[in-house]
């Protein structure tokens, strides 16, 4: 039988889950998306401490979180254009173009950082909780009394699925990640929507740092997102390129992550480091086994993923 | 509109045109983010030469910052001539530092010093290796990326450091801080130029340069190697036992930045602690990068970026200007690295298009 | 009234290094079956490539039903009722049918309407007789449906010319005896067709005009009935073309490869080999012939140790050699020469020196130990160039800079330099020159002449009765038949390779 204290306990730490996982959904939706198009980015990491601290100081300046929700997110969105410019016009190694985006964010956001170290927002995110839904025991205050931000990354989730399976769009996105020659024979136009993709990518990523200064600890310090973009890049992996996969994962990686704050919080024995370990550990371990999986059902990894293109003659 | 038109061969003078540019290129849109802070760019370059070249000591120091990263390099190019991503060097400097750390620590008292520090760079080799062996296995039996597994890695090494450093292994009258005991004279790498730092990790690096260089140009292994990074099918087919060879060249290259690690807590600090720093793991594959894949170039590179890393230690201390500037200088000099390697197989012309 | 569905006059086009089409002068009457004959490196492709808008021509003007146009991409081309149904076809395997026909069409809003797409696709397949289903995924459709998809989506979009580039490399004969079956109820439909082949017999059998091309130009432009197989052959080449290559009689010697009940699966997991069975003898050329995809690559993949057998033995010289490593085959004298060069043969960054000595690099005096001599690498490699008359600018070059023909003379050289007893080649002629086919087909002769089993798979049923002392017919993963060409004729051949088993198959 279920004591009511070990309810709430659960309760408590899926809303942290799903609060800790919405910092992660949107870099891995976005991810999602640019390695659908056949562009690899492993600079997730890089745009999200840009979206997580251009975002900040337009928060804080502007006393509007919602501002700097954007501000954050448009930041990722331009950090991206650089990798997009290199790995597709230049058609450079991505995997190189990426490590050196993400060398990039650390080092802009360090060096403008400084400044705000330690700073504090004042004003915070709307909270609400939907009517009905939110009466669900346990998973109800989880998910359906958050903040907007996190409402949002539900809707986007959906969006974006309707988005890949059932609209011409999802088809020409499709096409140019598994055949991009049949795709530009085709009319379409697979720079453009290569280049489109990538940003919507940053966008993503700058959004999921955004909401880590934003929404979750609403401070900013050197190096916050602490390898979240890392995590987000296997995610990728681990959801299979689908959306809806991403929220499993997304969730997954932040439960681990609030179970880690809890059993601190509790004054558990276990040292603090060996609890900050297993998040990564855990999914290293993910990771292998989803290689495994996706190596025996030949599924999912969209086949032109870090090829360039180029329509003009070999 | 761009129209590319492929080059027949690639002319020597690109070559060395190319990465010229970047570093040029580099350090413009470095100056251009320090405008951006209200800085004078000229003011903190200079300061930025001054801390690398300024005096004796000064370029010692440029020395000293070069040194983990000749041997950090060198280890990541026997990797990426086979493709293999080793974005883990990090993890393996770490491992590699602790292992050695703990002969350092817990070791004889009275062991000779030629004794220690060899049974230390042997540890430190071992850390690494075994750190790099995960991901090498993972690769070579499992396909498991190797971007994300080093990757990964990186951040469980840190967090295992952490737990020495807040545990077992810390120093009782540190006052709290994260640190070890200071090492005993015998376990410090001897300087090998006096009233400076500079210490024979440099001359490591230095023979572990040519040692790489040797194994890929003279080698079967280092032909295997090559051809491992060419065509792994085509391996196959050659009879290389491609998993076999995955792993030991990561052997070698983890190894490398185990001795790294090594070198810096035996050499320059004398202590193990926390913040060791992460930059050298990320900025050694920019050098390996800016080198060709060519370990003695990797020496001379190291240098310029130890000589930059020694002016953003400069800056940062005499104009408080965040180190992090360094990062943006070296990433923009990869950015325009990468960008520029399609200019050696490729002519660009500008089309105008036809009404 | 225009009786030109399609005009083109002066198409001129560079590239750097060649001018691919030179003046070309070429009109499409209106319901006609027109076709572009030549050579590879003729440019008949780029100027199909230029009419469908992949390629924007540096002279010459196109027009439409007397109409200037300017063609600057496949949708321009698709707007003017231009069709193309490449070689390689130009279908997203993860995506349904109905996903193919509508992708990249504007006339489509953001939200597919699928009802009415998959009535349309219905009605055309019914039309033409394509047994098409919309929601079909590609990857689950053969070769042949794959086409008709292919032929749907041009349909769909109003194309009123057709371009067709060599369609019929993967059909059987009797398959493709009912693709152009579709073509004459296409042309009667009012479509106009430009039809692209290197294949002779068929050209002879489907056109109504030709317009031979050949180093860039226009040779000439007949009607059928005006010429014969000979005349075409000799305006493609500009010689007298040698059917006959002058094969030594045979003198076949003791068995070398003997192939048991060899079962095994491809890359997507499906069984294409279901008991294989057939065995070469040293001194002959033991031909494979098949439409693509029923075993062949997957066949000469688990010979060399490449692929597993999931069930089945080979032996080589009375020993077994089924799953061993490949380096274990290589060493009992078999040599591969596969289908894909930069694939599996040769790795692309590398130097044609490090290229020729994969096979012998742990061999004196390629190397002393663990140390390389690549000295001796270096006079190895230009021994082996000048034998094999192979056109390496420079040797320390990246081989993927030299030509197609090339790289396939230097893998051949590096693979037959060996002597083995065992030579296996993989369509090795496939997009080469006349001169360098001579060349491989020579060589063959050559290696077979000199003792070897030659195990030669090719999808060209020409090369294989120019050659081959004995032909096995390949379908669905068995072996079911084994002729000798001076014996039978090319329509049983085509008869086996579509499944239909004569009644005495098996004439050894």
């Amino acid at each position: 039988m279920v004591t009511p204290s070990a309810h709430i306990i659960l309760a408590n730490l899926l809303f942290a889950a799903v609060r800790s996982g919405t910092i992660i959904l949107y870099p891995t939706i976005g991810e999602i998306f640019a390695e659908r198009a056949g562009i690899m980015n492993v600079g997730i990491e890089g745009m999200m401490l840009i979206g997580a601290f251009f975002g900040f100081v337009v928060a804080y300046l502007t006393k509007n979180p919602y501002l700097g929700f954007i501000a954050g997110t448009l930041a990722g969105g331009l950090a991206s254009l650089i990798h997009a410019f290199i790995s597709i016009t230049l058609q450079g190694n991505q995997v190189v173009s990426g490590l050196a985006l993400t060398i990039f964010g650390g080092g802009i956001t360090n060096f403008y950082g400084q400044h705000f170290a330690n700073y504090q927002l004042k004003t915070s995110l709307k909270y609400f909780a939907i009517p009905w839904l939110s009466k669900i025991p346990i998973i109800g205050k989880a998910l359906f009394n958050q903040d907007v931000l996190v409402y949002l990354s539900y809707i986007l989730v959906i969006v974006m699925w309707l988005i890949l399976y059932k609209t011409k769009v999802g088809i020409h996105l499709r096409a140019v990640g598994d055949n991009a020659q049949a795709a530009n024979a085709m009319g379409v136009n697979v720079y453009a929507t290569r280049y489109f993709w990538t940003f919507f990518g940053g966008l993503l990523a700058g959004a999921g740092g955004a909401y880590l200064t934003i929404g979750y600890a609403p401070f900013w310090l050197d190096a916050m997102t602490a390898g979240r973009g890392w995590i987000a890049v296997a995610l990728v992996i681990f959801a299979m390129w689908d959306p809806l996969n991403a929220i499993i994962g997304a969730y997954l990686f932040g439960s681990l992550d609030a179970l880690q704050f809890q059993l601190q919080a509790a004054g558990t024995t276990i040292p603090t480091s060996l609890l900050t370990m297993q998040p990564y550990l855990l999914t290293l371990i993910v990771i292998i086994l989803a290689t495994v999986i996706v190596r025996v059902r030949h599924i999912g990894v969209p086949k032109e993923l870090g090829i360039p293109f180029s329509n003009e003659e070999k | 509109m761009l129209r590319f038109e492929k080059r027949e061969n690639v002319s020597l003078k690109l070559k060395i045109l190319v990465p010229i540019i970047s570093v040029l290129a580099g350090l413009i849109i470095g100056a251009i983010a320090i405008l951006f802070a209200k800085i004078n760019p000229l003011i903190a370059y200079k300061s930025i030469i001054i801390g690398a070249f300024g005096s004796k000591y000064t370029f010692t120091e440029t020395l000293v910052f070069a040194t983990p990263l000749i041997l950090l390099s060198v280890g990541l190019i026997l990797a990426f001539k086979m493709n293999f991503w080793n974005i883990g060097a990090y993890g393996q400097f770490i491992i590699g530092a602790i292992f050695s750390s703990y002969f350092a620590l817990f070791g004889p008292p009275n062991l000779p010093r030629f004794l220690m520090l060899t049974i230390m760079a042997l540890a430190g080799l071992a850390g690494g290796a075994i750190w790099a062996l995960i991901p090498a296995v993972l690769k070579a039996y499992w396909a498991v990326n190797e971007v994300i597994s080093t990757l990964l890695l990186n951040y469980v090494a840190l967090n295992i450091l952490k737990y020495f450093m807040y545990g077992p292994w810390r120093d009782p009258i540190g006052h709290g801080f994260p640190l070890s005991k200071t090492f005993a004279l015998n376990a410090q790498l001897p300087k090998i130029i006096p009233n400076s730092r500079t210490n024979l990790g440099l001359v490591f690096g230095i023979i572990a340069a040519f040692i790489v260089l040797f194994i890929i140009k003279k080698t079967k292994f280092g032909y295997r190697i090559s051809v491992i990074g060419g065509n792994p099918n085509a391996a196959r087919y050659a009879g290389i036992n491609v998993a076999r060879n995955i792993i030991i060249a990561m052997l070698i290259s983890g190894a490398l930045a185990g001795l790294a690690g090594m070198v810096q807590i035996s050499g320059v600090i004398h202590l193990l602690q926390i913040d060791i720093n992460p930059y050298y793991g990320y900025t050694a594959i920019i050098v390996a990068w800016l080198s060709y894949l060519n370990p003695v170039v990797a020496i001379f590179v190291s240098i310029l970026f130890g000589a930059l890393t020694a002016g953003g230690f400069q800056i940062q201390m005499t104009m408080q200007v965040p180190f992090g500037i360094i990062s943006v200088i070296e990433s923009a000099i990869l950015f325009v690295l990468i960008g520029s390697g399609i200019l050696m197989h490729y002519r660009i012309s500008f089309v105008k298009r036809r009404a | 009234m225009e009786n030109n569905a399609l005009k083109a006059e002066n198409i001129t086009k560079y590239f750097p290094g060649v001018l691919a089409n030179d003046h070309i002068n070429f009109d499409l009457y209106k319901g006609e079956i027109h076709t572009l004959l030549g050579e590879n490196g003729a440019g008949k492709t780029t100027l199909i490539n230029i009419f469908d808008g992949i390629y924007y021509p540096d002279e010459g003007n196109i027009f439409i039903e007397g109409r200037h146009v300017n063609v600057r991409s496949p949708f321009d081309a698709m707007k003017l009722g231009i069709g193309m149904i490449h070689q390689h076809f130009m279908l997203v395997d993860i995506l349904t049918v109905l996903e193919n026909v509508i992708l990249g069409l504007q006339s489509q809003g953001f939200l597919v309407n699928k009802a009415v797409v998959a009535r349309k696709i219905k009605e055309i397949s019914e039309k033409y007789n394509f047994n098409i289903s919309p929601n079909s995924k590609i990857w689950q459709l053969t070769v042949g449906e794959q086409q008709r998809v292919e032929i749907v989506k041009m349909l769909f979009r109003g194309a009123k010319i057709l371009i067709l580039d060599e369609p019929t490399a993967v059909l059987t004969p009797q398959e493709a005896e009912v693709f152009f079956d579709i073509l004459k109820q296409l042309k009667s439909g009012g479509k106009s067709i430009i039809f692209i082949s290197h294949k002779l017999e068929e050209v002879m059998k489907i056109s109504d005009r030709i317009t031979v091309l050949r180093k860039g130009k226009v040779v000439g432009t007949v009607d059928k009935g005006n010429v014969t197989q000979r005349d075409l052959a000799t305006m493609m080449i500009g010689r007298e073309v040698l059917f006959n290559l002058g094969k030594k009689p045979l003198k076949m010697g003791k068995e070398v490869i003997s192939i048991e009940h060899l079962e095994g699966y491809n890359d997507r997991g499906i069984k294409t080999l279901q008991g294989v069975e057939f065995t070469v003898h040293s001194g002959e050329i033991f031909g494979i012939a098949g439409v693509v995809g029923n075993g062949q690559e997957e066949l000469a993949e688990i010979i060399t140790g490449l692929r597993k057998a999931s069930k089945g033995k080979i032996y080589v010289e009375n020993q077994e050699i089924t799953n061993s490593p490949p380096y274990n085959i290589l060493k009992k004298g078999v040599s591969y020469i596969p289908s894909d060069r930069l694939k599996v043969g040769l790795v692309p960054n590398l130097s044609s020196i490090e290229n020729s000595i994969l096979k012998c690099y742990n061999e004196e005096p390629i190397s002393h130990g663990p140390i390389m001599n690549y000295s001796g690498a270096k006079a190895y490699t230009g021994a082996l160039i000048e034998e094999y008359n192979v056109m390496v600018p420079r040797i320390n070059a990246p081989v993927k800079l030299l030509s197609g023909g090339n790289m396939q003379k230097l893998l051949l050289a590096r693979e037959m330099l060996e002597k083995p007893i065992l030579l296996i080649a993989v369509h090795p002629t496939r997009g080469l020159d006349i001169g360098a086919t001579e060349f491989v087909r020579e060589k063959l002769l050559e290696a077979r002449d000199g003792g070897a089993a030659v195990l030669l798979i090719s999808e060209d049923l020409d090369e294989l009765l120019m050659i081959a002392d004995r032909i096995g017919i390949i379908y669905e993963g068995k072996i079911v038949g084994i002729v000798k060409p001076e014996e039978v004729d090319i329509n049983e051949i085509g008869l086996m390779m579509g499944g239909s088993h004569l009644a005495n198959s098996m004439r050894h």
